[in-house]
Parts: structure tokens; C-alpha cells; sequence
């Protein structure tokens, strides 16, 4: 089996063995959404920070009877998992305030004393990115800190948190090695492929994802090219944690050589210093990253970045998904058309649903349609 | 159908329209033929409007000084470029105050969106431009028609956008984004923080004087002490007499007309900090305080005490109407006036007076309610068991307005509270509130009269064979 294919296998199953493994030594493993909550910090308490979705789940008529239609399909999902027990396993639960949606699907999951977990928190991150907003947001993560010890009875440690700085860092280092890498001519990695080696980095150990990245980045110096005189594609908007949707457009013909994802380009183009203080680095770090459309104020950087990755991975035109409801992404992906037509990029807006509602079909015609546009 | 209407004078007509209801007599014989040649002129959307605010004559006396105060009000937004004065857009909990301080015109999104169903053309081109232009349908109606005016150049371009709706409604924080990258209108975002606590009031207060600052180079002006306590002054009187009013309401039977409440939303988000919110609201509470002295309350009695758990249906006014004069219900209030909390503004000095404006802002309804969980201190469901319980309601409805899927994604948990701890039952619906199209107007009432039949089978059960 090569090192692509124990990746995958990493990412089918929830929990996945490495979870498992990280347990069986009888250490705790915390739940988390969004890429706003500075994951070393618990890894350098020896908790293992799991990413949710809804992986799994296979209809949301639990979570219907609290979320509603109007809240998007990704938080629905992740309520059904928590209403099903699909998340017992876990010590506890972090979530942000991201957005409307997913912060009422954490209070609908709190409140339910039969499901909520023992540790269930909000990390409330501010909506702008300035500097009394970093004060607000390093004082929150030093609270959850505080929380989590006082729960767990465990202390965070300075020199734990620098080596759990590295260790992600090093994550971050290799996974943008698979993004050059598809930016050659013939890339010899799919999106599917790239989307689920960066979906399992958020699912299992660092220490044990790392060197499995590497032996795959090395596998594909000696990979066929599987994009030769496909027309390249940039993918941009909601969370996407399922590469079905990529495996999808690239079906039809097209590969997608580069992201604005959250799990993708922006949670890996930028790394924490590692020199200085560690967790001010750490909170600095998450509080300036390539932000998400939930940072107001910010679109300019947003669009910024889309065009670098565009123009890095040389793509011919671009996919602007978002969840639907999701207003944050919705929005911003209609400035995005309207900005990156301008440049005279080609560009399509879908529109699609998360996890068990998806609509593969609709999503399949109009791709196929845009791929014919751009010829 | 109507098309949205090009050449900037949508604000203009709206003048028009609001000068022309401002100068309704005392008097009015609805039997006349004048007036009823007047009312057979009018489209059936405008003669609703028209009737809900002119027929019952308490209500027509105060809506005549709200009109007259309005038209004025949108006749400065006309004028303001001529006049050297800058031009703000701001949600409906961003207090206006601070820019009548700095001699700026301030102009509430929802209520300039409210105010497009005044023109002939009504509401539904410019939400529908604002679509076919980009923006997702998902988004709020409350707001995206204000999108389609600029789409279509019906009025001039706003100086800037200052948005403090960050954490409690994703859809009203973006579309301030969206209108500022795509009208390249300069924006500026007050963060709201999660919690309602010392801390908090200090971060957000700390948020607005940075915005205070940049208002004063916007509009070329300095802060002058005295003009700001002129009028936080004003904005504080206007306060006191709502508050009269509002006391009224807990009353058995309510004494204030339900229409009072879609007034007193437009003065205190447009209005609060002018001479023209206090003459309103002084007209409103003699007229309140006579129907309490005579006894005068919803007809034929007041048989259900009504409130909406977050925002109501905005559509269409023959509703408050329906409701006092046909349906024996007292629309005590929905969230957008749950004002109870909001502080009175210390006028000792500037600090003081921006301190005070800072809190007034952090307890405007949706920020104070839905910024943070909603069991925290200040939060959605604490407030509402205050007001169900001070103001007497009888049942709860949950509009069910598209875009709140921040209110959608914890109504259940919410009404439950409540009907667990008070008793009191709550409905939920389907529709928009500004968005007709999305659930009638007569489904609407069919909804309610059928929810009302359940918590007083008899007279409503009587109701519904009467509109059959």
C-alpha cells in the first residue's frame, strides 16, 4: 500500500486508527470547526485535536428538528453526528463563532444533556481583524487554555508548545510542497487526491501524518501526470472536507490545481514564527491568517489571495462554490465574479449542498457546460 | 411587472409621499367623496398603507407628525450633498446620534429599504435587481433592496458605510461588505463582542470612538461638545416618552394602537437625537394616555396579547390594522422595540456622552440579543422571558423571516424555554418580512387566526366564519 492510499484509508473511517491508537495510550482527543482555533495548543497538552464534519451521517432528521432548512447543510451534518453519538469517543468539543450557523448548531448540541460531551466550549474569535481584536482574541485563548486545564488537569507547557508549533508548521511546509507540485504543466496529483491528504492532516496525529506525507511526496516524483492538456481549475469558497465534489469536476475532464479552502490553501499558506514568544506567535498566527470571509473588512486580502493562487497555479478558470445559505461565502463569492470577471477570468458560481444532500448531478451538468465555455 | 425606476429620485419621491401624508387633515370623512375617489386612485398595496395609518384617528394623528418628520428627514437626505453634509448608511443597531453631532446624515438600511414600498413601484424590482446582479436570494430582504436602488442608480451613492452588526446577523454584516467593494463606498465595521459583560462594553466602546474619530474626518468636522449634548438630550427626552408609552402597553387592555409600534421603530432608528423624534413621540403619548383615560383598546376587546419572538412582517400595515380593528389583538411589540434596556446617555461631558452612546449601540435589539449564546446574560432568551412576563403576553409567533438563520438555528430552544417557564405557546411561520411574495399576507392572517383559535376557541372560531 503506498502512502496516498494509507491516507485515504486514514480519512474513510471516523474515528480513524490513528485516533484510536492516540487513545488506546490513554490520551484525549478533542473535537474542533475552524481553522480559528490554534490546534498546537492543545496538541502540546497531549490532546489530539480532531477536525469534525459530517462524515458518516446519512440523513440530518435529528438535527432538522432544531437547525431548520435555512441553516446550511455542513452544520446540520455535524448536529446530526452529535445528536447520533457519532462523537462520544471525543473528550470534548471546541467551536468557534464562525458563523451564524455553526455557532447555533453548537448551542442546539450543548444544551442536549443526553449528547453534549464533558467538554463542550465556544472560542469567541473577533470579526475584524485589528489590534485591539488580537488583545480580545489572545485573552479568549488563554480562557480556553485555562478551561481545558482545569478540566483536564493539565498544564501547557512552553517548550510543549514551541515543539507543537514546529510539528504543524512542518504540516504546513509539505502540504504547500503538494500544492507546488500542481502547478507543473502535468500535475501528477489530483485536487481529490490533494483535498484528501489535506483533510486527513486535520483528522489524525501530526507526528504520524508528516512522515506519511513525505513518503507520498516522494511516491509522486515517480507519478504518471494525471492533468496533461486538462483545463486547469481553481476552487474557491465554503469548507469541503469530502473530495467527492472534486472527484466530480475532475470526472468531466478538468483538474483542479489549486484552492481558497479552509481546509486547503488558507489554513497552510501561513506559518508561526518560531522564534519569540510561542503563544503569542500561536494566537498572532491564527488571528491573522489568510482570513475567512467571516473577517469583515477584509475582502481585499481575500481577493488578493485568490488571484496569487490563481495566477501560481496557472489555472484556466474557477469554481466559486458555497454551501447554500452559507451568506458569508455566498457574498463573497459574488464579489469574487464580479472582480475576477473583470480581469477577464472565466468563472462559475455553484451552488450545493454538504455531505448526505449533495447534489452531484446539477453540480456535474453545469460544470460540464463551463468546461465546454472555456473550451 | 414594475421595473426598478433609474435616475436617482427615488429618495425624492419619497419625499413627496411623505409630505403629502404629513399634511392629512384631522378630520377625514371616509365617506366622502373626495377621499373615496382618493382611496380608488390608489393601488391596493398603497390603499392599505394608506387606511391602516389615516382611518383610526389616534393613529392618523400621530402618523401625520411621524410623516411630516419623515419627510423632512428624507428631504435632508436629498439635500445633503448641496448642503456640504456627508451621507451614512448604517444598520438599524447603529443609534443615529453621533451623526447628527457631526452635522452628517445618517440613513438606517432597513429603513430606507422599509421606505422603497412607499414608491409607485414598490419593493419587489430592487430586491429582484439586487439578485440578478449577484447577490445570493438567501440574503436579507431587509437590506438587499437597498442593494437594488444603487444597482439601478435610483439615488445617489452614501459618503460611507459604518457597519456594527458583526456577530449577531452574517447576512446584514456582508451586505455592507458587498455594497462597499462593489460600489467602492468606504466601510468600516464596529466589532461586536461575544459577551455582555464589563469587558465587552469596554472592547466595543473602544470600537466605536476609533469610529467617531474617522467620522470626524469624514465629515470635515470636530465633535463640539454642546452640539453633541443638544443632541443626546434631545435623544434622551425622545427616550423618556417612549418609554411612557411603552409602560402603557403593560396595561389589560393595551391602550396604545398596534400601528404605533411601526412609527416608533422608524423615529428611534432614523429619528433619535432631532426635535422631530421628541415632537412624535409627545403626540404619540397624549393620544395614548386620552385612549387609556377613555378606555379605548383593540376592537372589539382585547382578546390575545401578541408578540413577535424576533422580527414581524413589514410588508404590508393593513396587518396592525387587521389585528386592532378586525381581530381583538394587541401587537405589544417585536424584538426590533424591545428598547427597555437601553440605557439613558450621560450628558456630564464628551466622554461621557460617547460612553453613553457606546451602550446605547451594545443594547440595540439583535446586537444585544443574538451576539453572543442565547442563554447568556442579555441574551435571546432571557430578554424574551422579560418581556413576555412585564408586558403580559398572551402567545409568541416566530416569523420565521428567511434570512435570520442565526434566530432559525436556535428558535426551537427558545420557544421551549419560554413555554416551560411561563406558559407560554409560541407559533412558527415561514415568511419574509419584507418579501411578500415569499408567504401572502393572507396566509398569513389564516396562520394566525387558526393559532389564535387554539388559545381562545371561541372568538376566533367566530372570527373565521365571519372571513369566510
Amino acid at each position: 500500500m503506498g502512502a496516498f492510499e494509507k491516507l485515504a484509508e486514514v480519512s474513510t473511517a471516523f474515528p480513524s486508527g490513528p485516533v484510536r491508537e492516540w487513545q488506546d495510550q490513554g490520551k484525549r482527543v478533542i473535537g474542533y470547526v475552524c481553522t480559528y482555533l490554534p490546534e498546537e495548543m492543545l496538541s502540546a497538552m497531549d490532546v489530539l485535536p480532531v477536525r469534525l464534519g459530517g462524515m458518516g451521517v446519512s440523513d440530518t432528521s435529528r438535527a432538522d428538528s432544531y437547525l431548520s432548512r435555512v441553516n446550511c447543510s455542513f452544520a446540520r451534518c455535524c448536529l446530526e453526528a452529535g445528536l447520533e453519538g457519532r462523537y462520544d469517543f471525543l473528550d470534548g468539543a471546541i467551536f468557534v463563532n464562525g458563523c451564524d450557523h455553526i455557532r447555533r448548531g453548537f448551542e442546539n448540541w450543548s444544551v442536549q444533556e443526553t449528547a453534549a460531551l464533558p467538554f463542550m466550549y465556544l472560542l469567541p474569535v473577533p470579526h475584524r481583524i485589528f489590534p485591539d481584536g488580537f488583545i480580545w482574541f489572545k485573552e479568549e485563548v488563554g480562557r480556553l487554555t485555562e478551561a481545558l486545564e482545569r478540566r483536564f488537569g493539565l498544564r501547557l507547557e512552553e517548550e510543549r508548545l514551541k515543539e507543537a508549533i514546529a510539528e504543524a508548521n512542518r504540516t504546513r511546509r509539505l502540504l504547500r510542497k503538494l500544492y507546488d507540485i500542481r502547478t507543473v504543466d502535468d500535475p501528477p496529483v489530483s485536487g481529490a487526491e490533494a483535498l484528501t491528504v489535506a483533510a486527513t492532516a486535520a483528522i489524525m496525529p501530526k507526528a504520524v501524518f508528516n512522515p506519511l506525507l513525505e513518503e507520498f511526496l516522494k511516491e509522486t516524483e515517480s507519478r504518471p501526470g494525471v492533468g496533461h492538456d486538462k483545463p486547469r481549475l481553481f476552487v474557491a469558497g465554503s469548507l469541503m472536507d469530502d473530495p467527492e465534489f472534486i472527484e466530480n469536476v475532475e470526472d468531466l475532464g478538468a483538474i483542479v490545481v489549486s484552492d481558497s479552502l479552509c481546509i486547503g490553501a488558507r489554513s497552510i499558506w501561513n506559518l508561526v514564527e518560531e522564534n519569540g514568544d510561542p503563544f503569542d506567535a500561536l494566537c498572532r498566527r491564527y488571528f491573522e491568517h489568510e482570513p475567512c470571509p467571516r473577517m469583515s473588512g477584509e475582502f481585499k486580502r481575500r481577493f488578493d489571495f485568490v488571484m496569487d493562487q490563481i495566477e501560481r497555479s496557472r489555472a484556466d478558470g474557477v469554481i466559486l462554490e458555497h454551501i447554500k445559505f452559507c451568506d458569508q461565502h455566498g457574498t463573497d463569492n459574488a464579489l469574487f465574479k464580479h472582480f475576477l470577471e473583470k480581469e477577464g477570468i472565466p468563472v462559475i458560481e455553484l451552488e450545493r449542498q454538504y455531505g448526505p444532500l449533495a447534489d452531484a448531478g446539477r453540480v456535474r451538468t453545469r460544470v460540464q457546460a463551463f468546461l465546454e465555455r472555456i473550451g | 411587472m414594475t421595473q426598478a425606476q433609474q435616475g436617482q429620485d427615488a429618495i425624492e419621491r419619497m419625499v413627496a409621499t411623505f409630505n403629502m401624508a404629513g399634511n392629512l387633515p384631522e378630520e377625514i370623512d371616509f365617506e366622502s367623496a373626495p377621499v373615496k375617489a382618493l382611496l380608488e386612485s390608489m393601488d391596493e398595496r398603497r390603499r392599505k398603507t394608506f387606511l391602516a395609518m389615516a382611518k383610526d384617528p389616534d393613529t392618523r394623528k400621530m402618523s401625520v407628525v411621524f410623516n411630516r418628520g419623515m419627510g423632512r428627514y428624507w428631504d435632508s437626505v436629498v439635500k445633503a450633498r448641496d448642503q456640504g453634509r456627508k451621507v451614512a448608511f448604517i444598520p438599524f443597531n447603529f443609534s443615529p446620534e453621533i451623526f447628527y453631532a457631526l452635522n452628517m446624515v445618517p440613513v438606517g438600511v432597513e429603513i430606507l429599504d422599509t421606505m422603497t414600498m412607499t414608491l409607485e413601484e414598490g419593493i419587489h424590482p430592487y430586491l429582484d435587481l439586487s439578485v440578478e446582479r449577484g447577490l445570493p436570494e438567501t440574503m436579507c430582504s431587509a437590506q438587499r433592496a437597498v442593494v437594488g436602488l444603487l444597482e439601478a442608480e435610483a439615488m445617489a451613492k452614501p459618503d460611507i458605510l459604518v457597519n456594527g452588526a458583526l456577530g449577531g446577523c452574517d447576512p446584514n454584516t456582508k451586505i455592507f461588505e458587498y455594497m462597499g467593494e462593489k460600489f467602492d463606498i468606504p466601510t468600516i465595521f464596529v466589532d461586536v463582542p461575544y459577551y455582555h459583560d464589563r469587558r465587552s462594553f469596554a472592547y466595543y466602546e473602544r470600537g466605536f470612538r476609533e469610529v467617531v474619530k474617522i467620522l470626524e474626518e469624514v465629515s470635515g468636522n470636530k465633535l463640539d461638545e454642546d452640539r453633541l449634548r443638544e443632541i443626546c438630550t434631545l435623544s434622551n427626552r425622545a427616550s423618556e416618552l417612549a418609554a411612557e408609552i411603552t409602560e402603557l402597553k403593560r396595561h389589560v387592555p393595551n391602550p396604545v394602537p398596534n400601528y404605533f409600534n411601526m412609527n416608533h421603530l422608524a423615529t428611534k432608528l432614523t429619528l433619535m437625537g432631532t426635535q422631530d423624534a421628541v415632537d412624535f413621540y409627545e403626540v404619540a403619548l397624549d393620544r395614548c394616555l386620552d385612549r387609556y383615560h377613555k378606555g379605548k383598546h383593540v376592537l372589539p376587546e382585547e382578546r390575545i396579547r401578541f408578540m413577535f419572538m424576533y422580527t414581524g412582517f413589514y410588508f404590508d400595515n393593513s396587518f396592525y390594522s387587521w389585528f386592532q380593528e378586525e381581530m381583538g389583538v394587541s401587537l405589544v411589540m417585536d424584538v426590533l422595540i424591545f428598547l427597555d434596556h437601553i440605557p439613558y446617555i450621560d450628558t456630564t461631558n464628551v466622554d461621557t456622552m460617547l460612553s453613553g452612546l457606546a451602550a446605547v449601540n451594545m443594547n440595540l435589539p439583535m446586537t444585544r440579543q443574538l451576539k453572543g449564546s442565547h442563554n447568556l446574560h442579555g441574551g435571546w432568551v432571557s430578554d424574551l422571558l422579560y418581556y413576555v412576563e412585564r408586558y403580559k403576553a398572551d402567545c409568541l409567533a416566530f416569523s420565521g423571516h428567511t434570512a435570520c438563520k442565526q434566530a432559525w438555528g436556535i428558535y426551537r430552544v427558545v420557544a421551549d424555554r419560554v413555554q416551560k417557564e411561563l406558559g407560554v405557546p409560541a407559533l412558527r411561520m415561514e415568511g419574509d418580512g419584507w418579501d411578500s411574495r415569499i408567504t401572502p399576507m393572507e396566509v398569513i392572517q389564516e396562520q394566525l387566526t387558526e393559532f389564535f383559535e387554539t388559545l381562545n376557541p371561541e372568538a376566533f372560531a367566530q372570527q373565521r366564519v365571519t372571513a369566510s
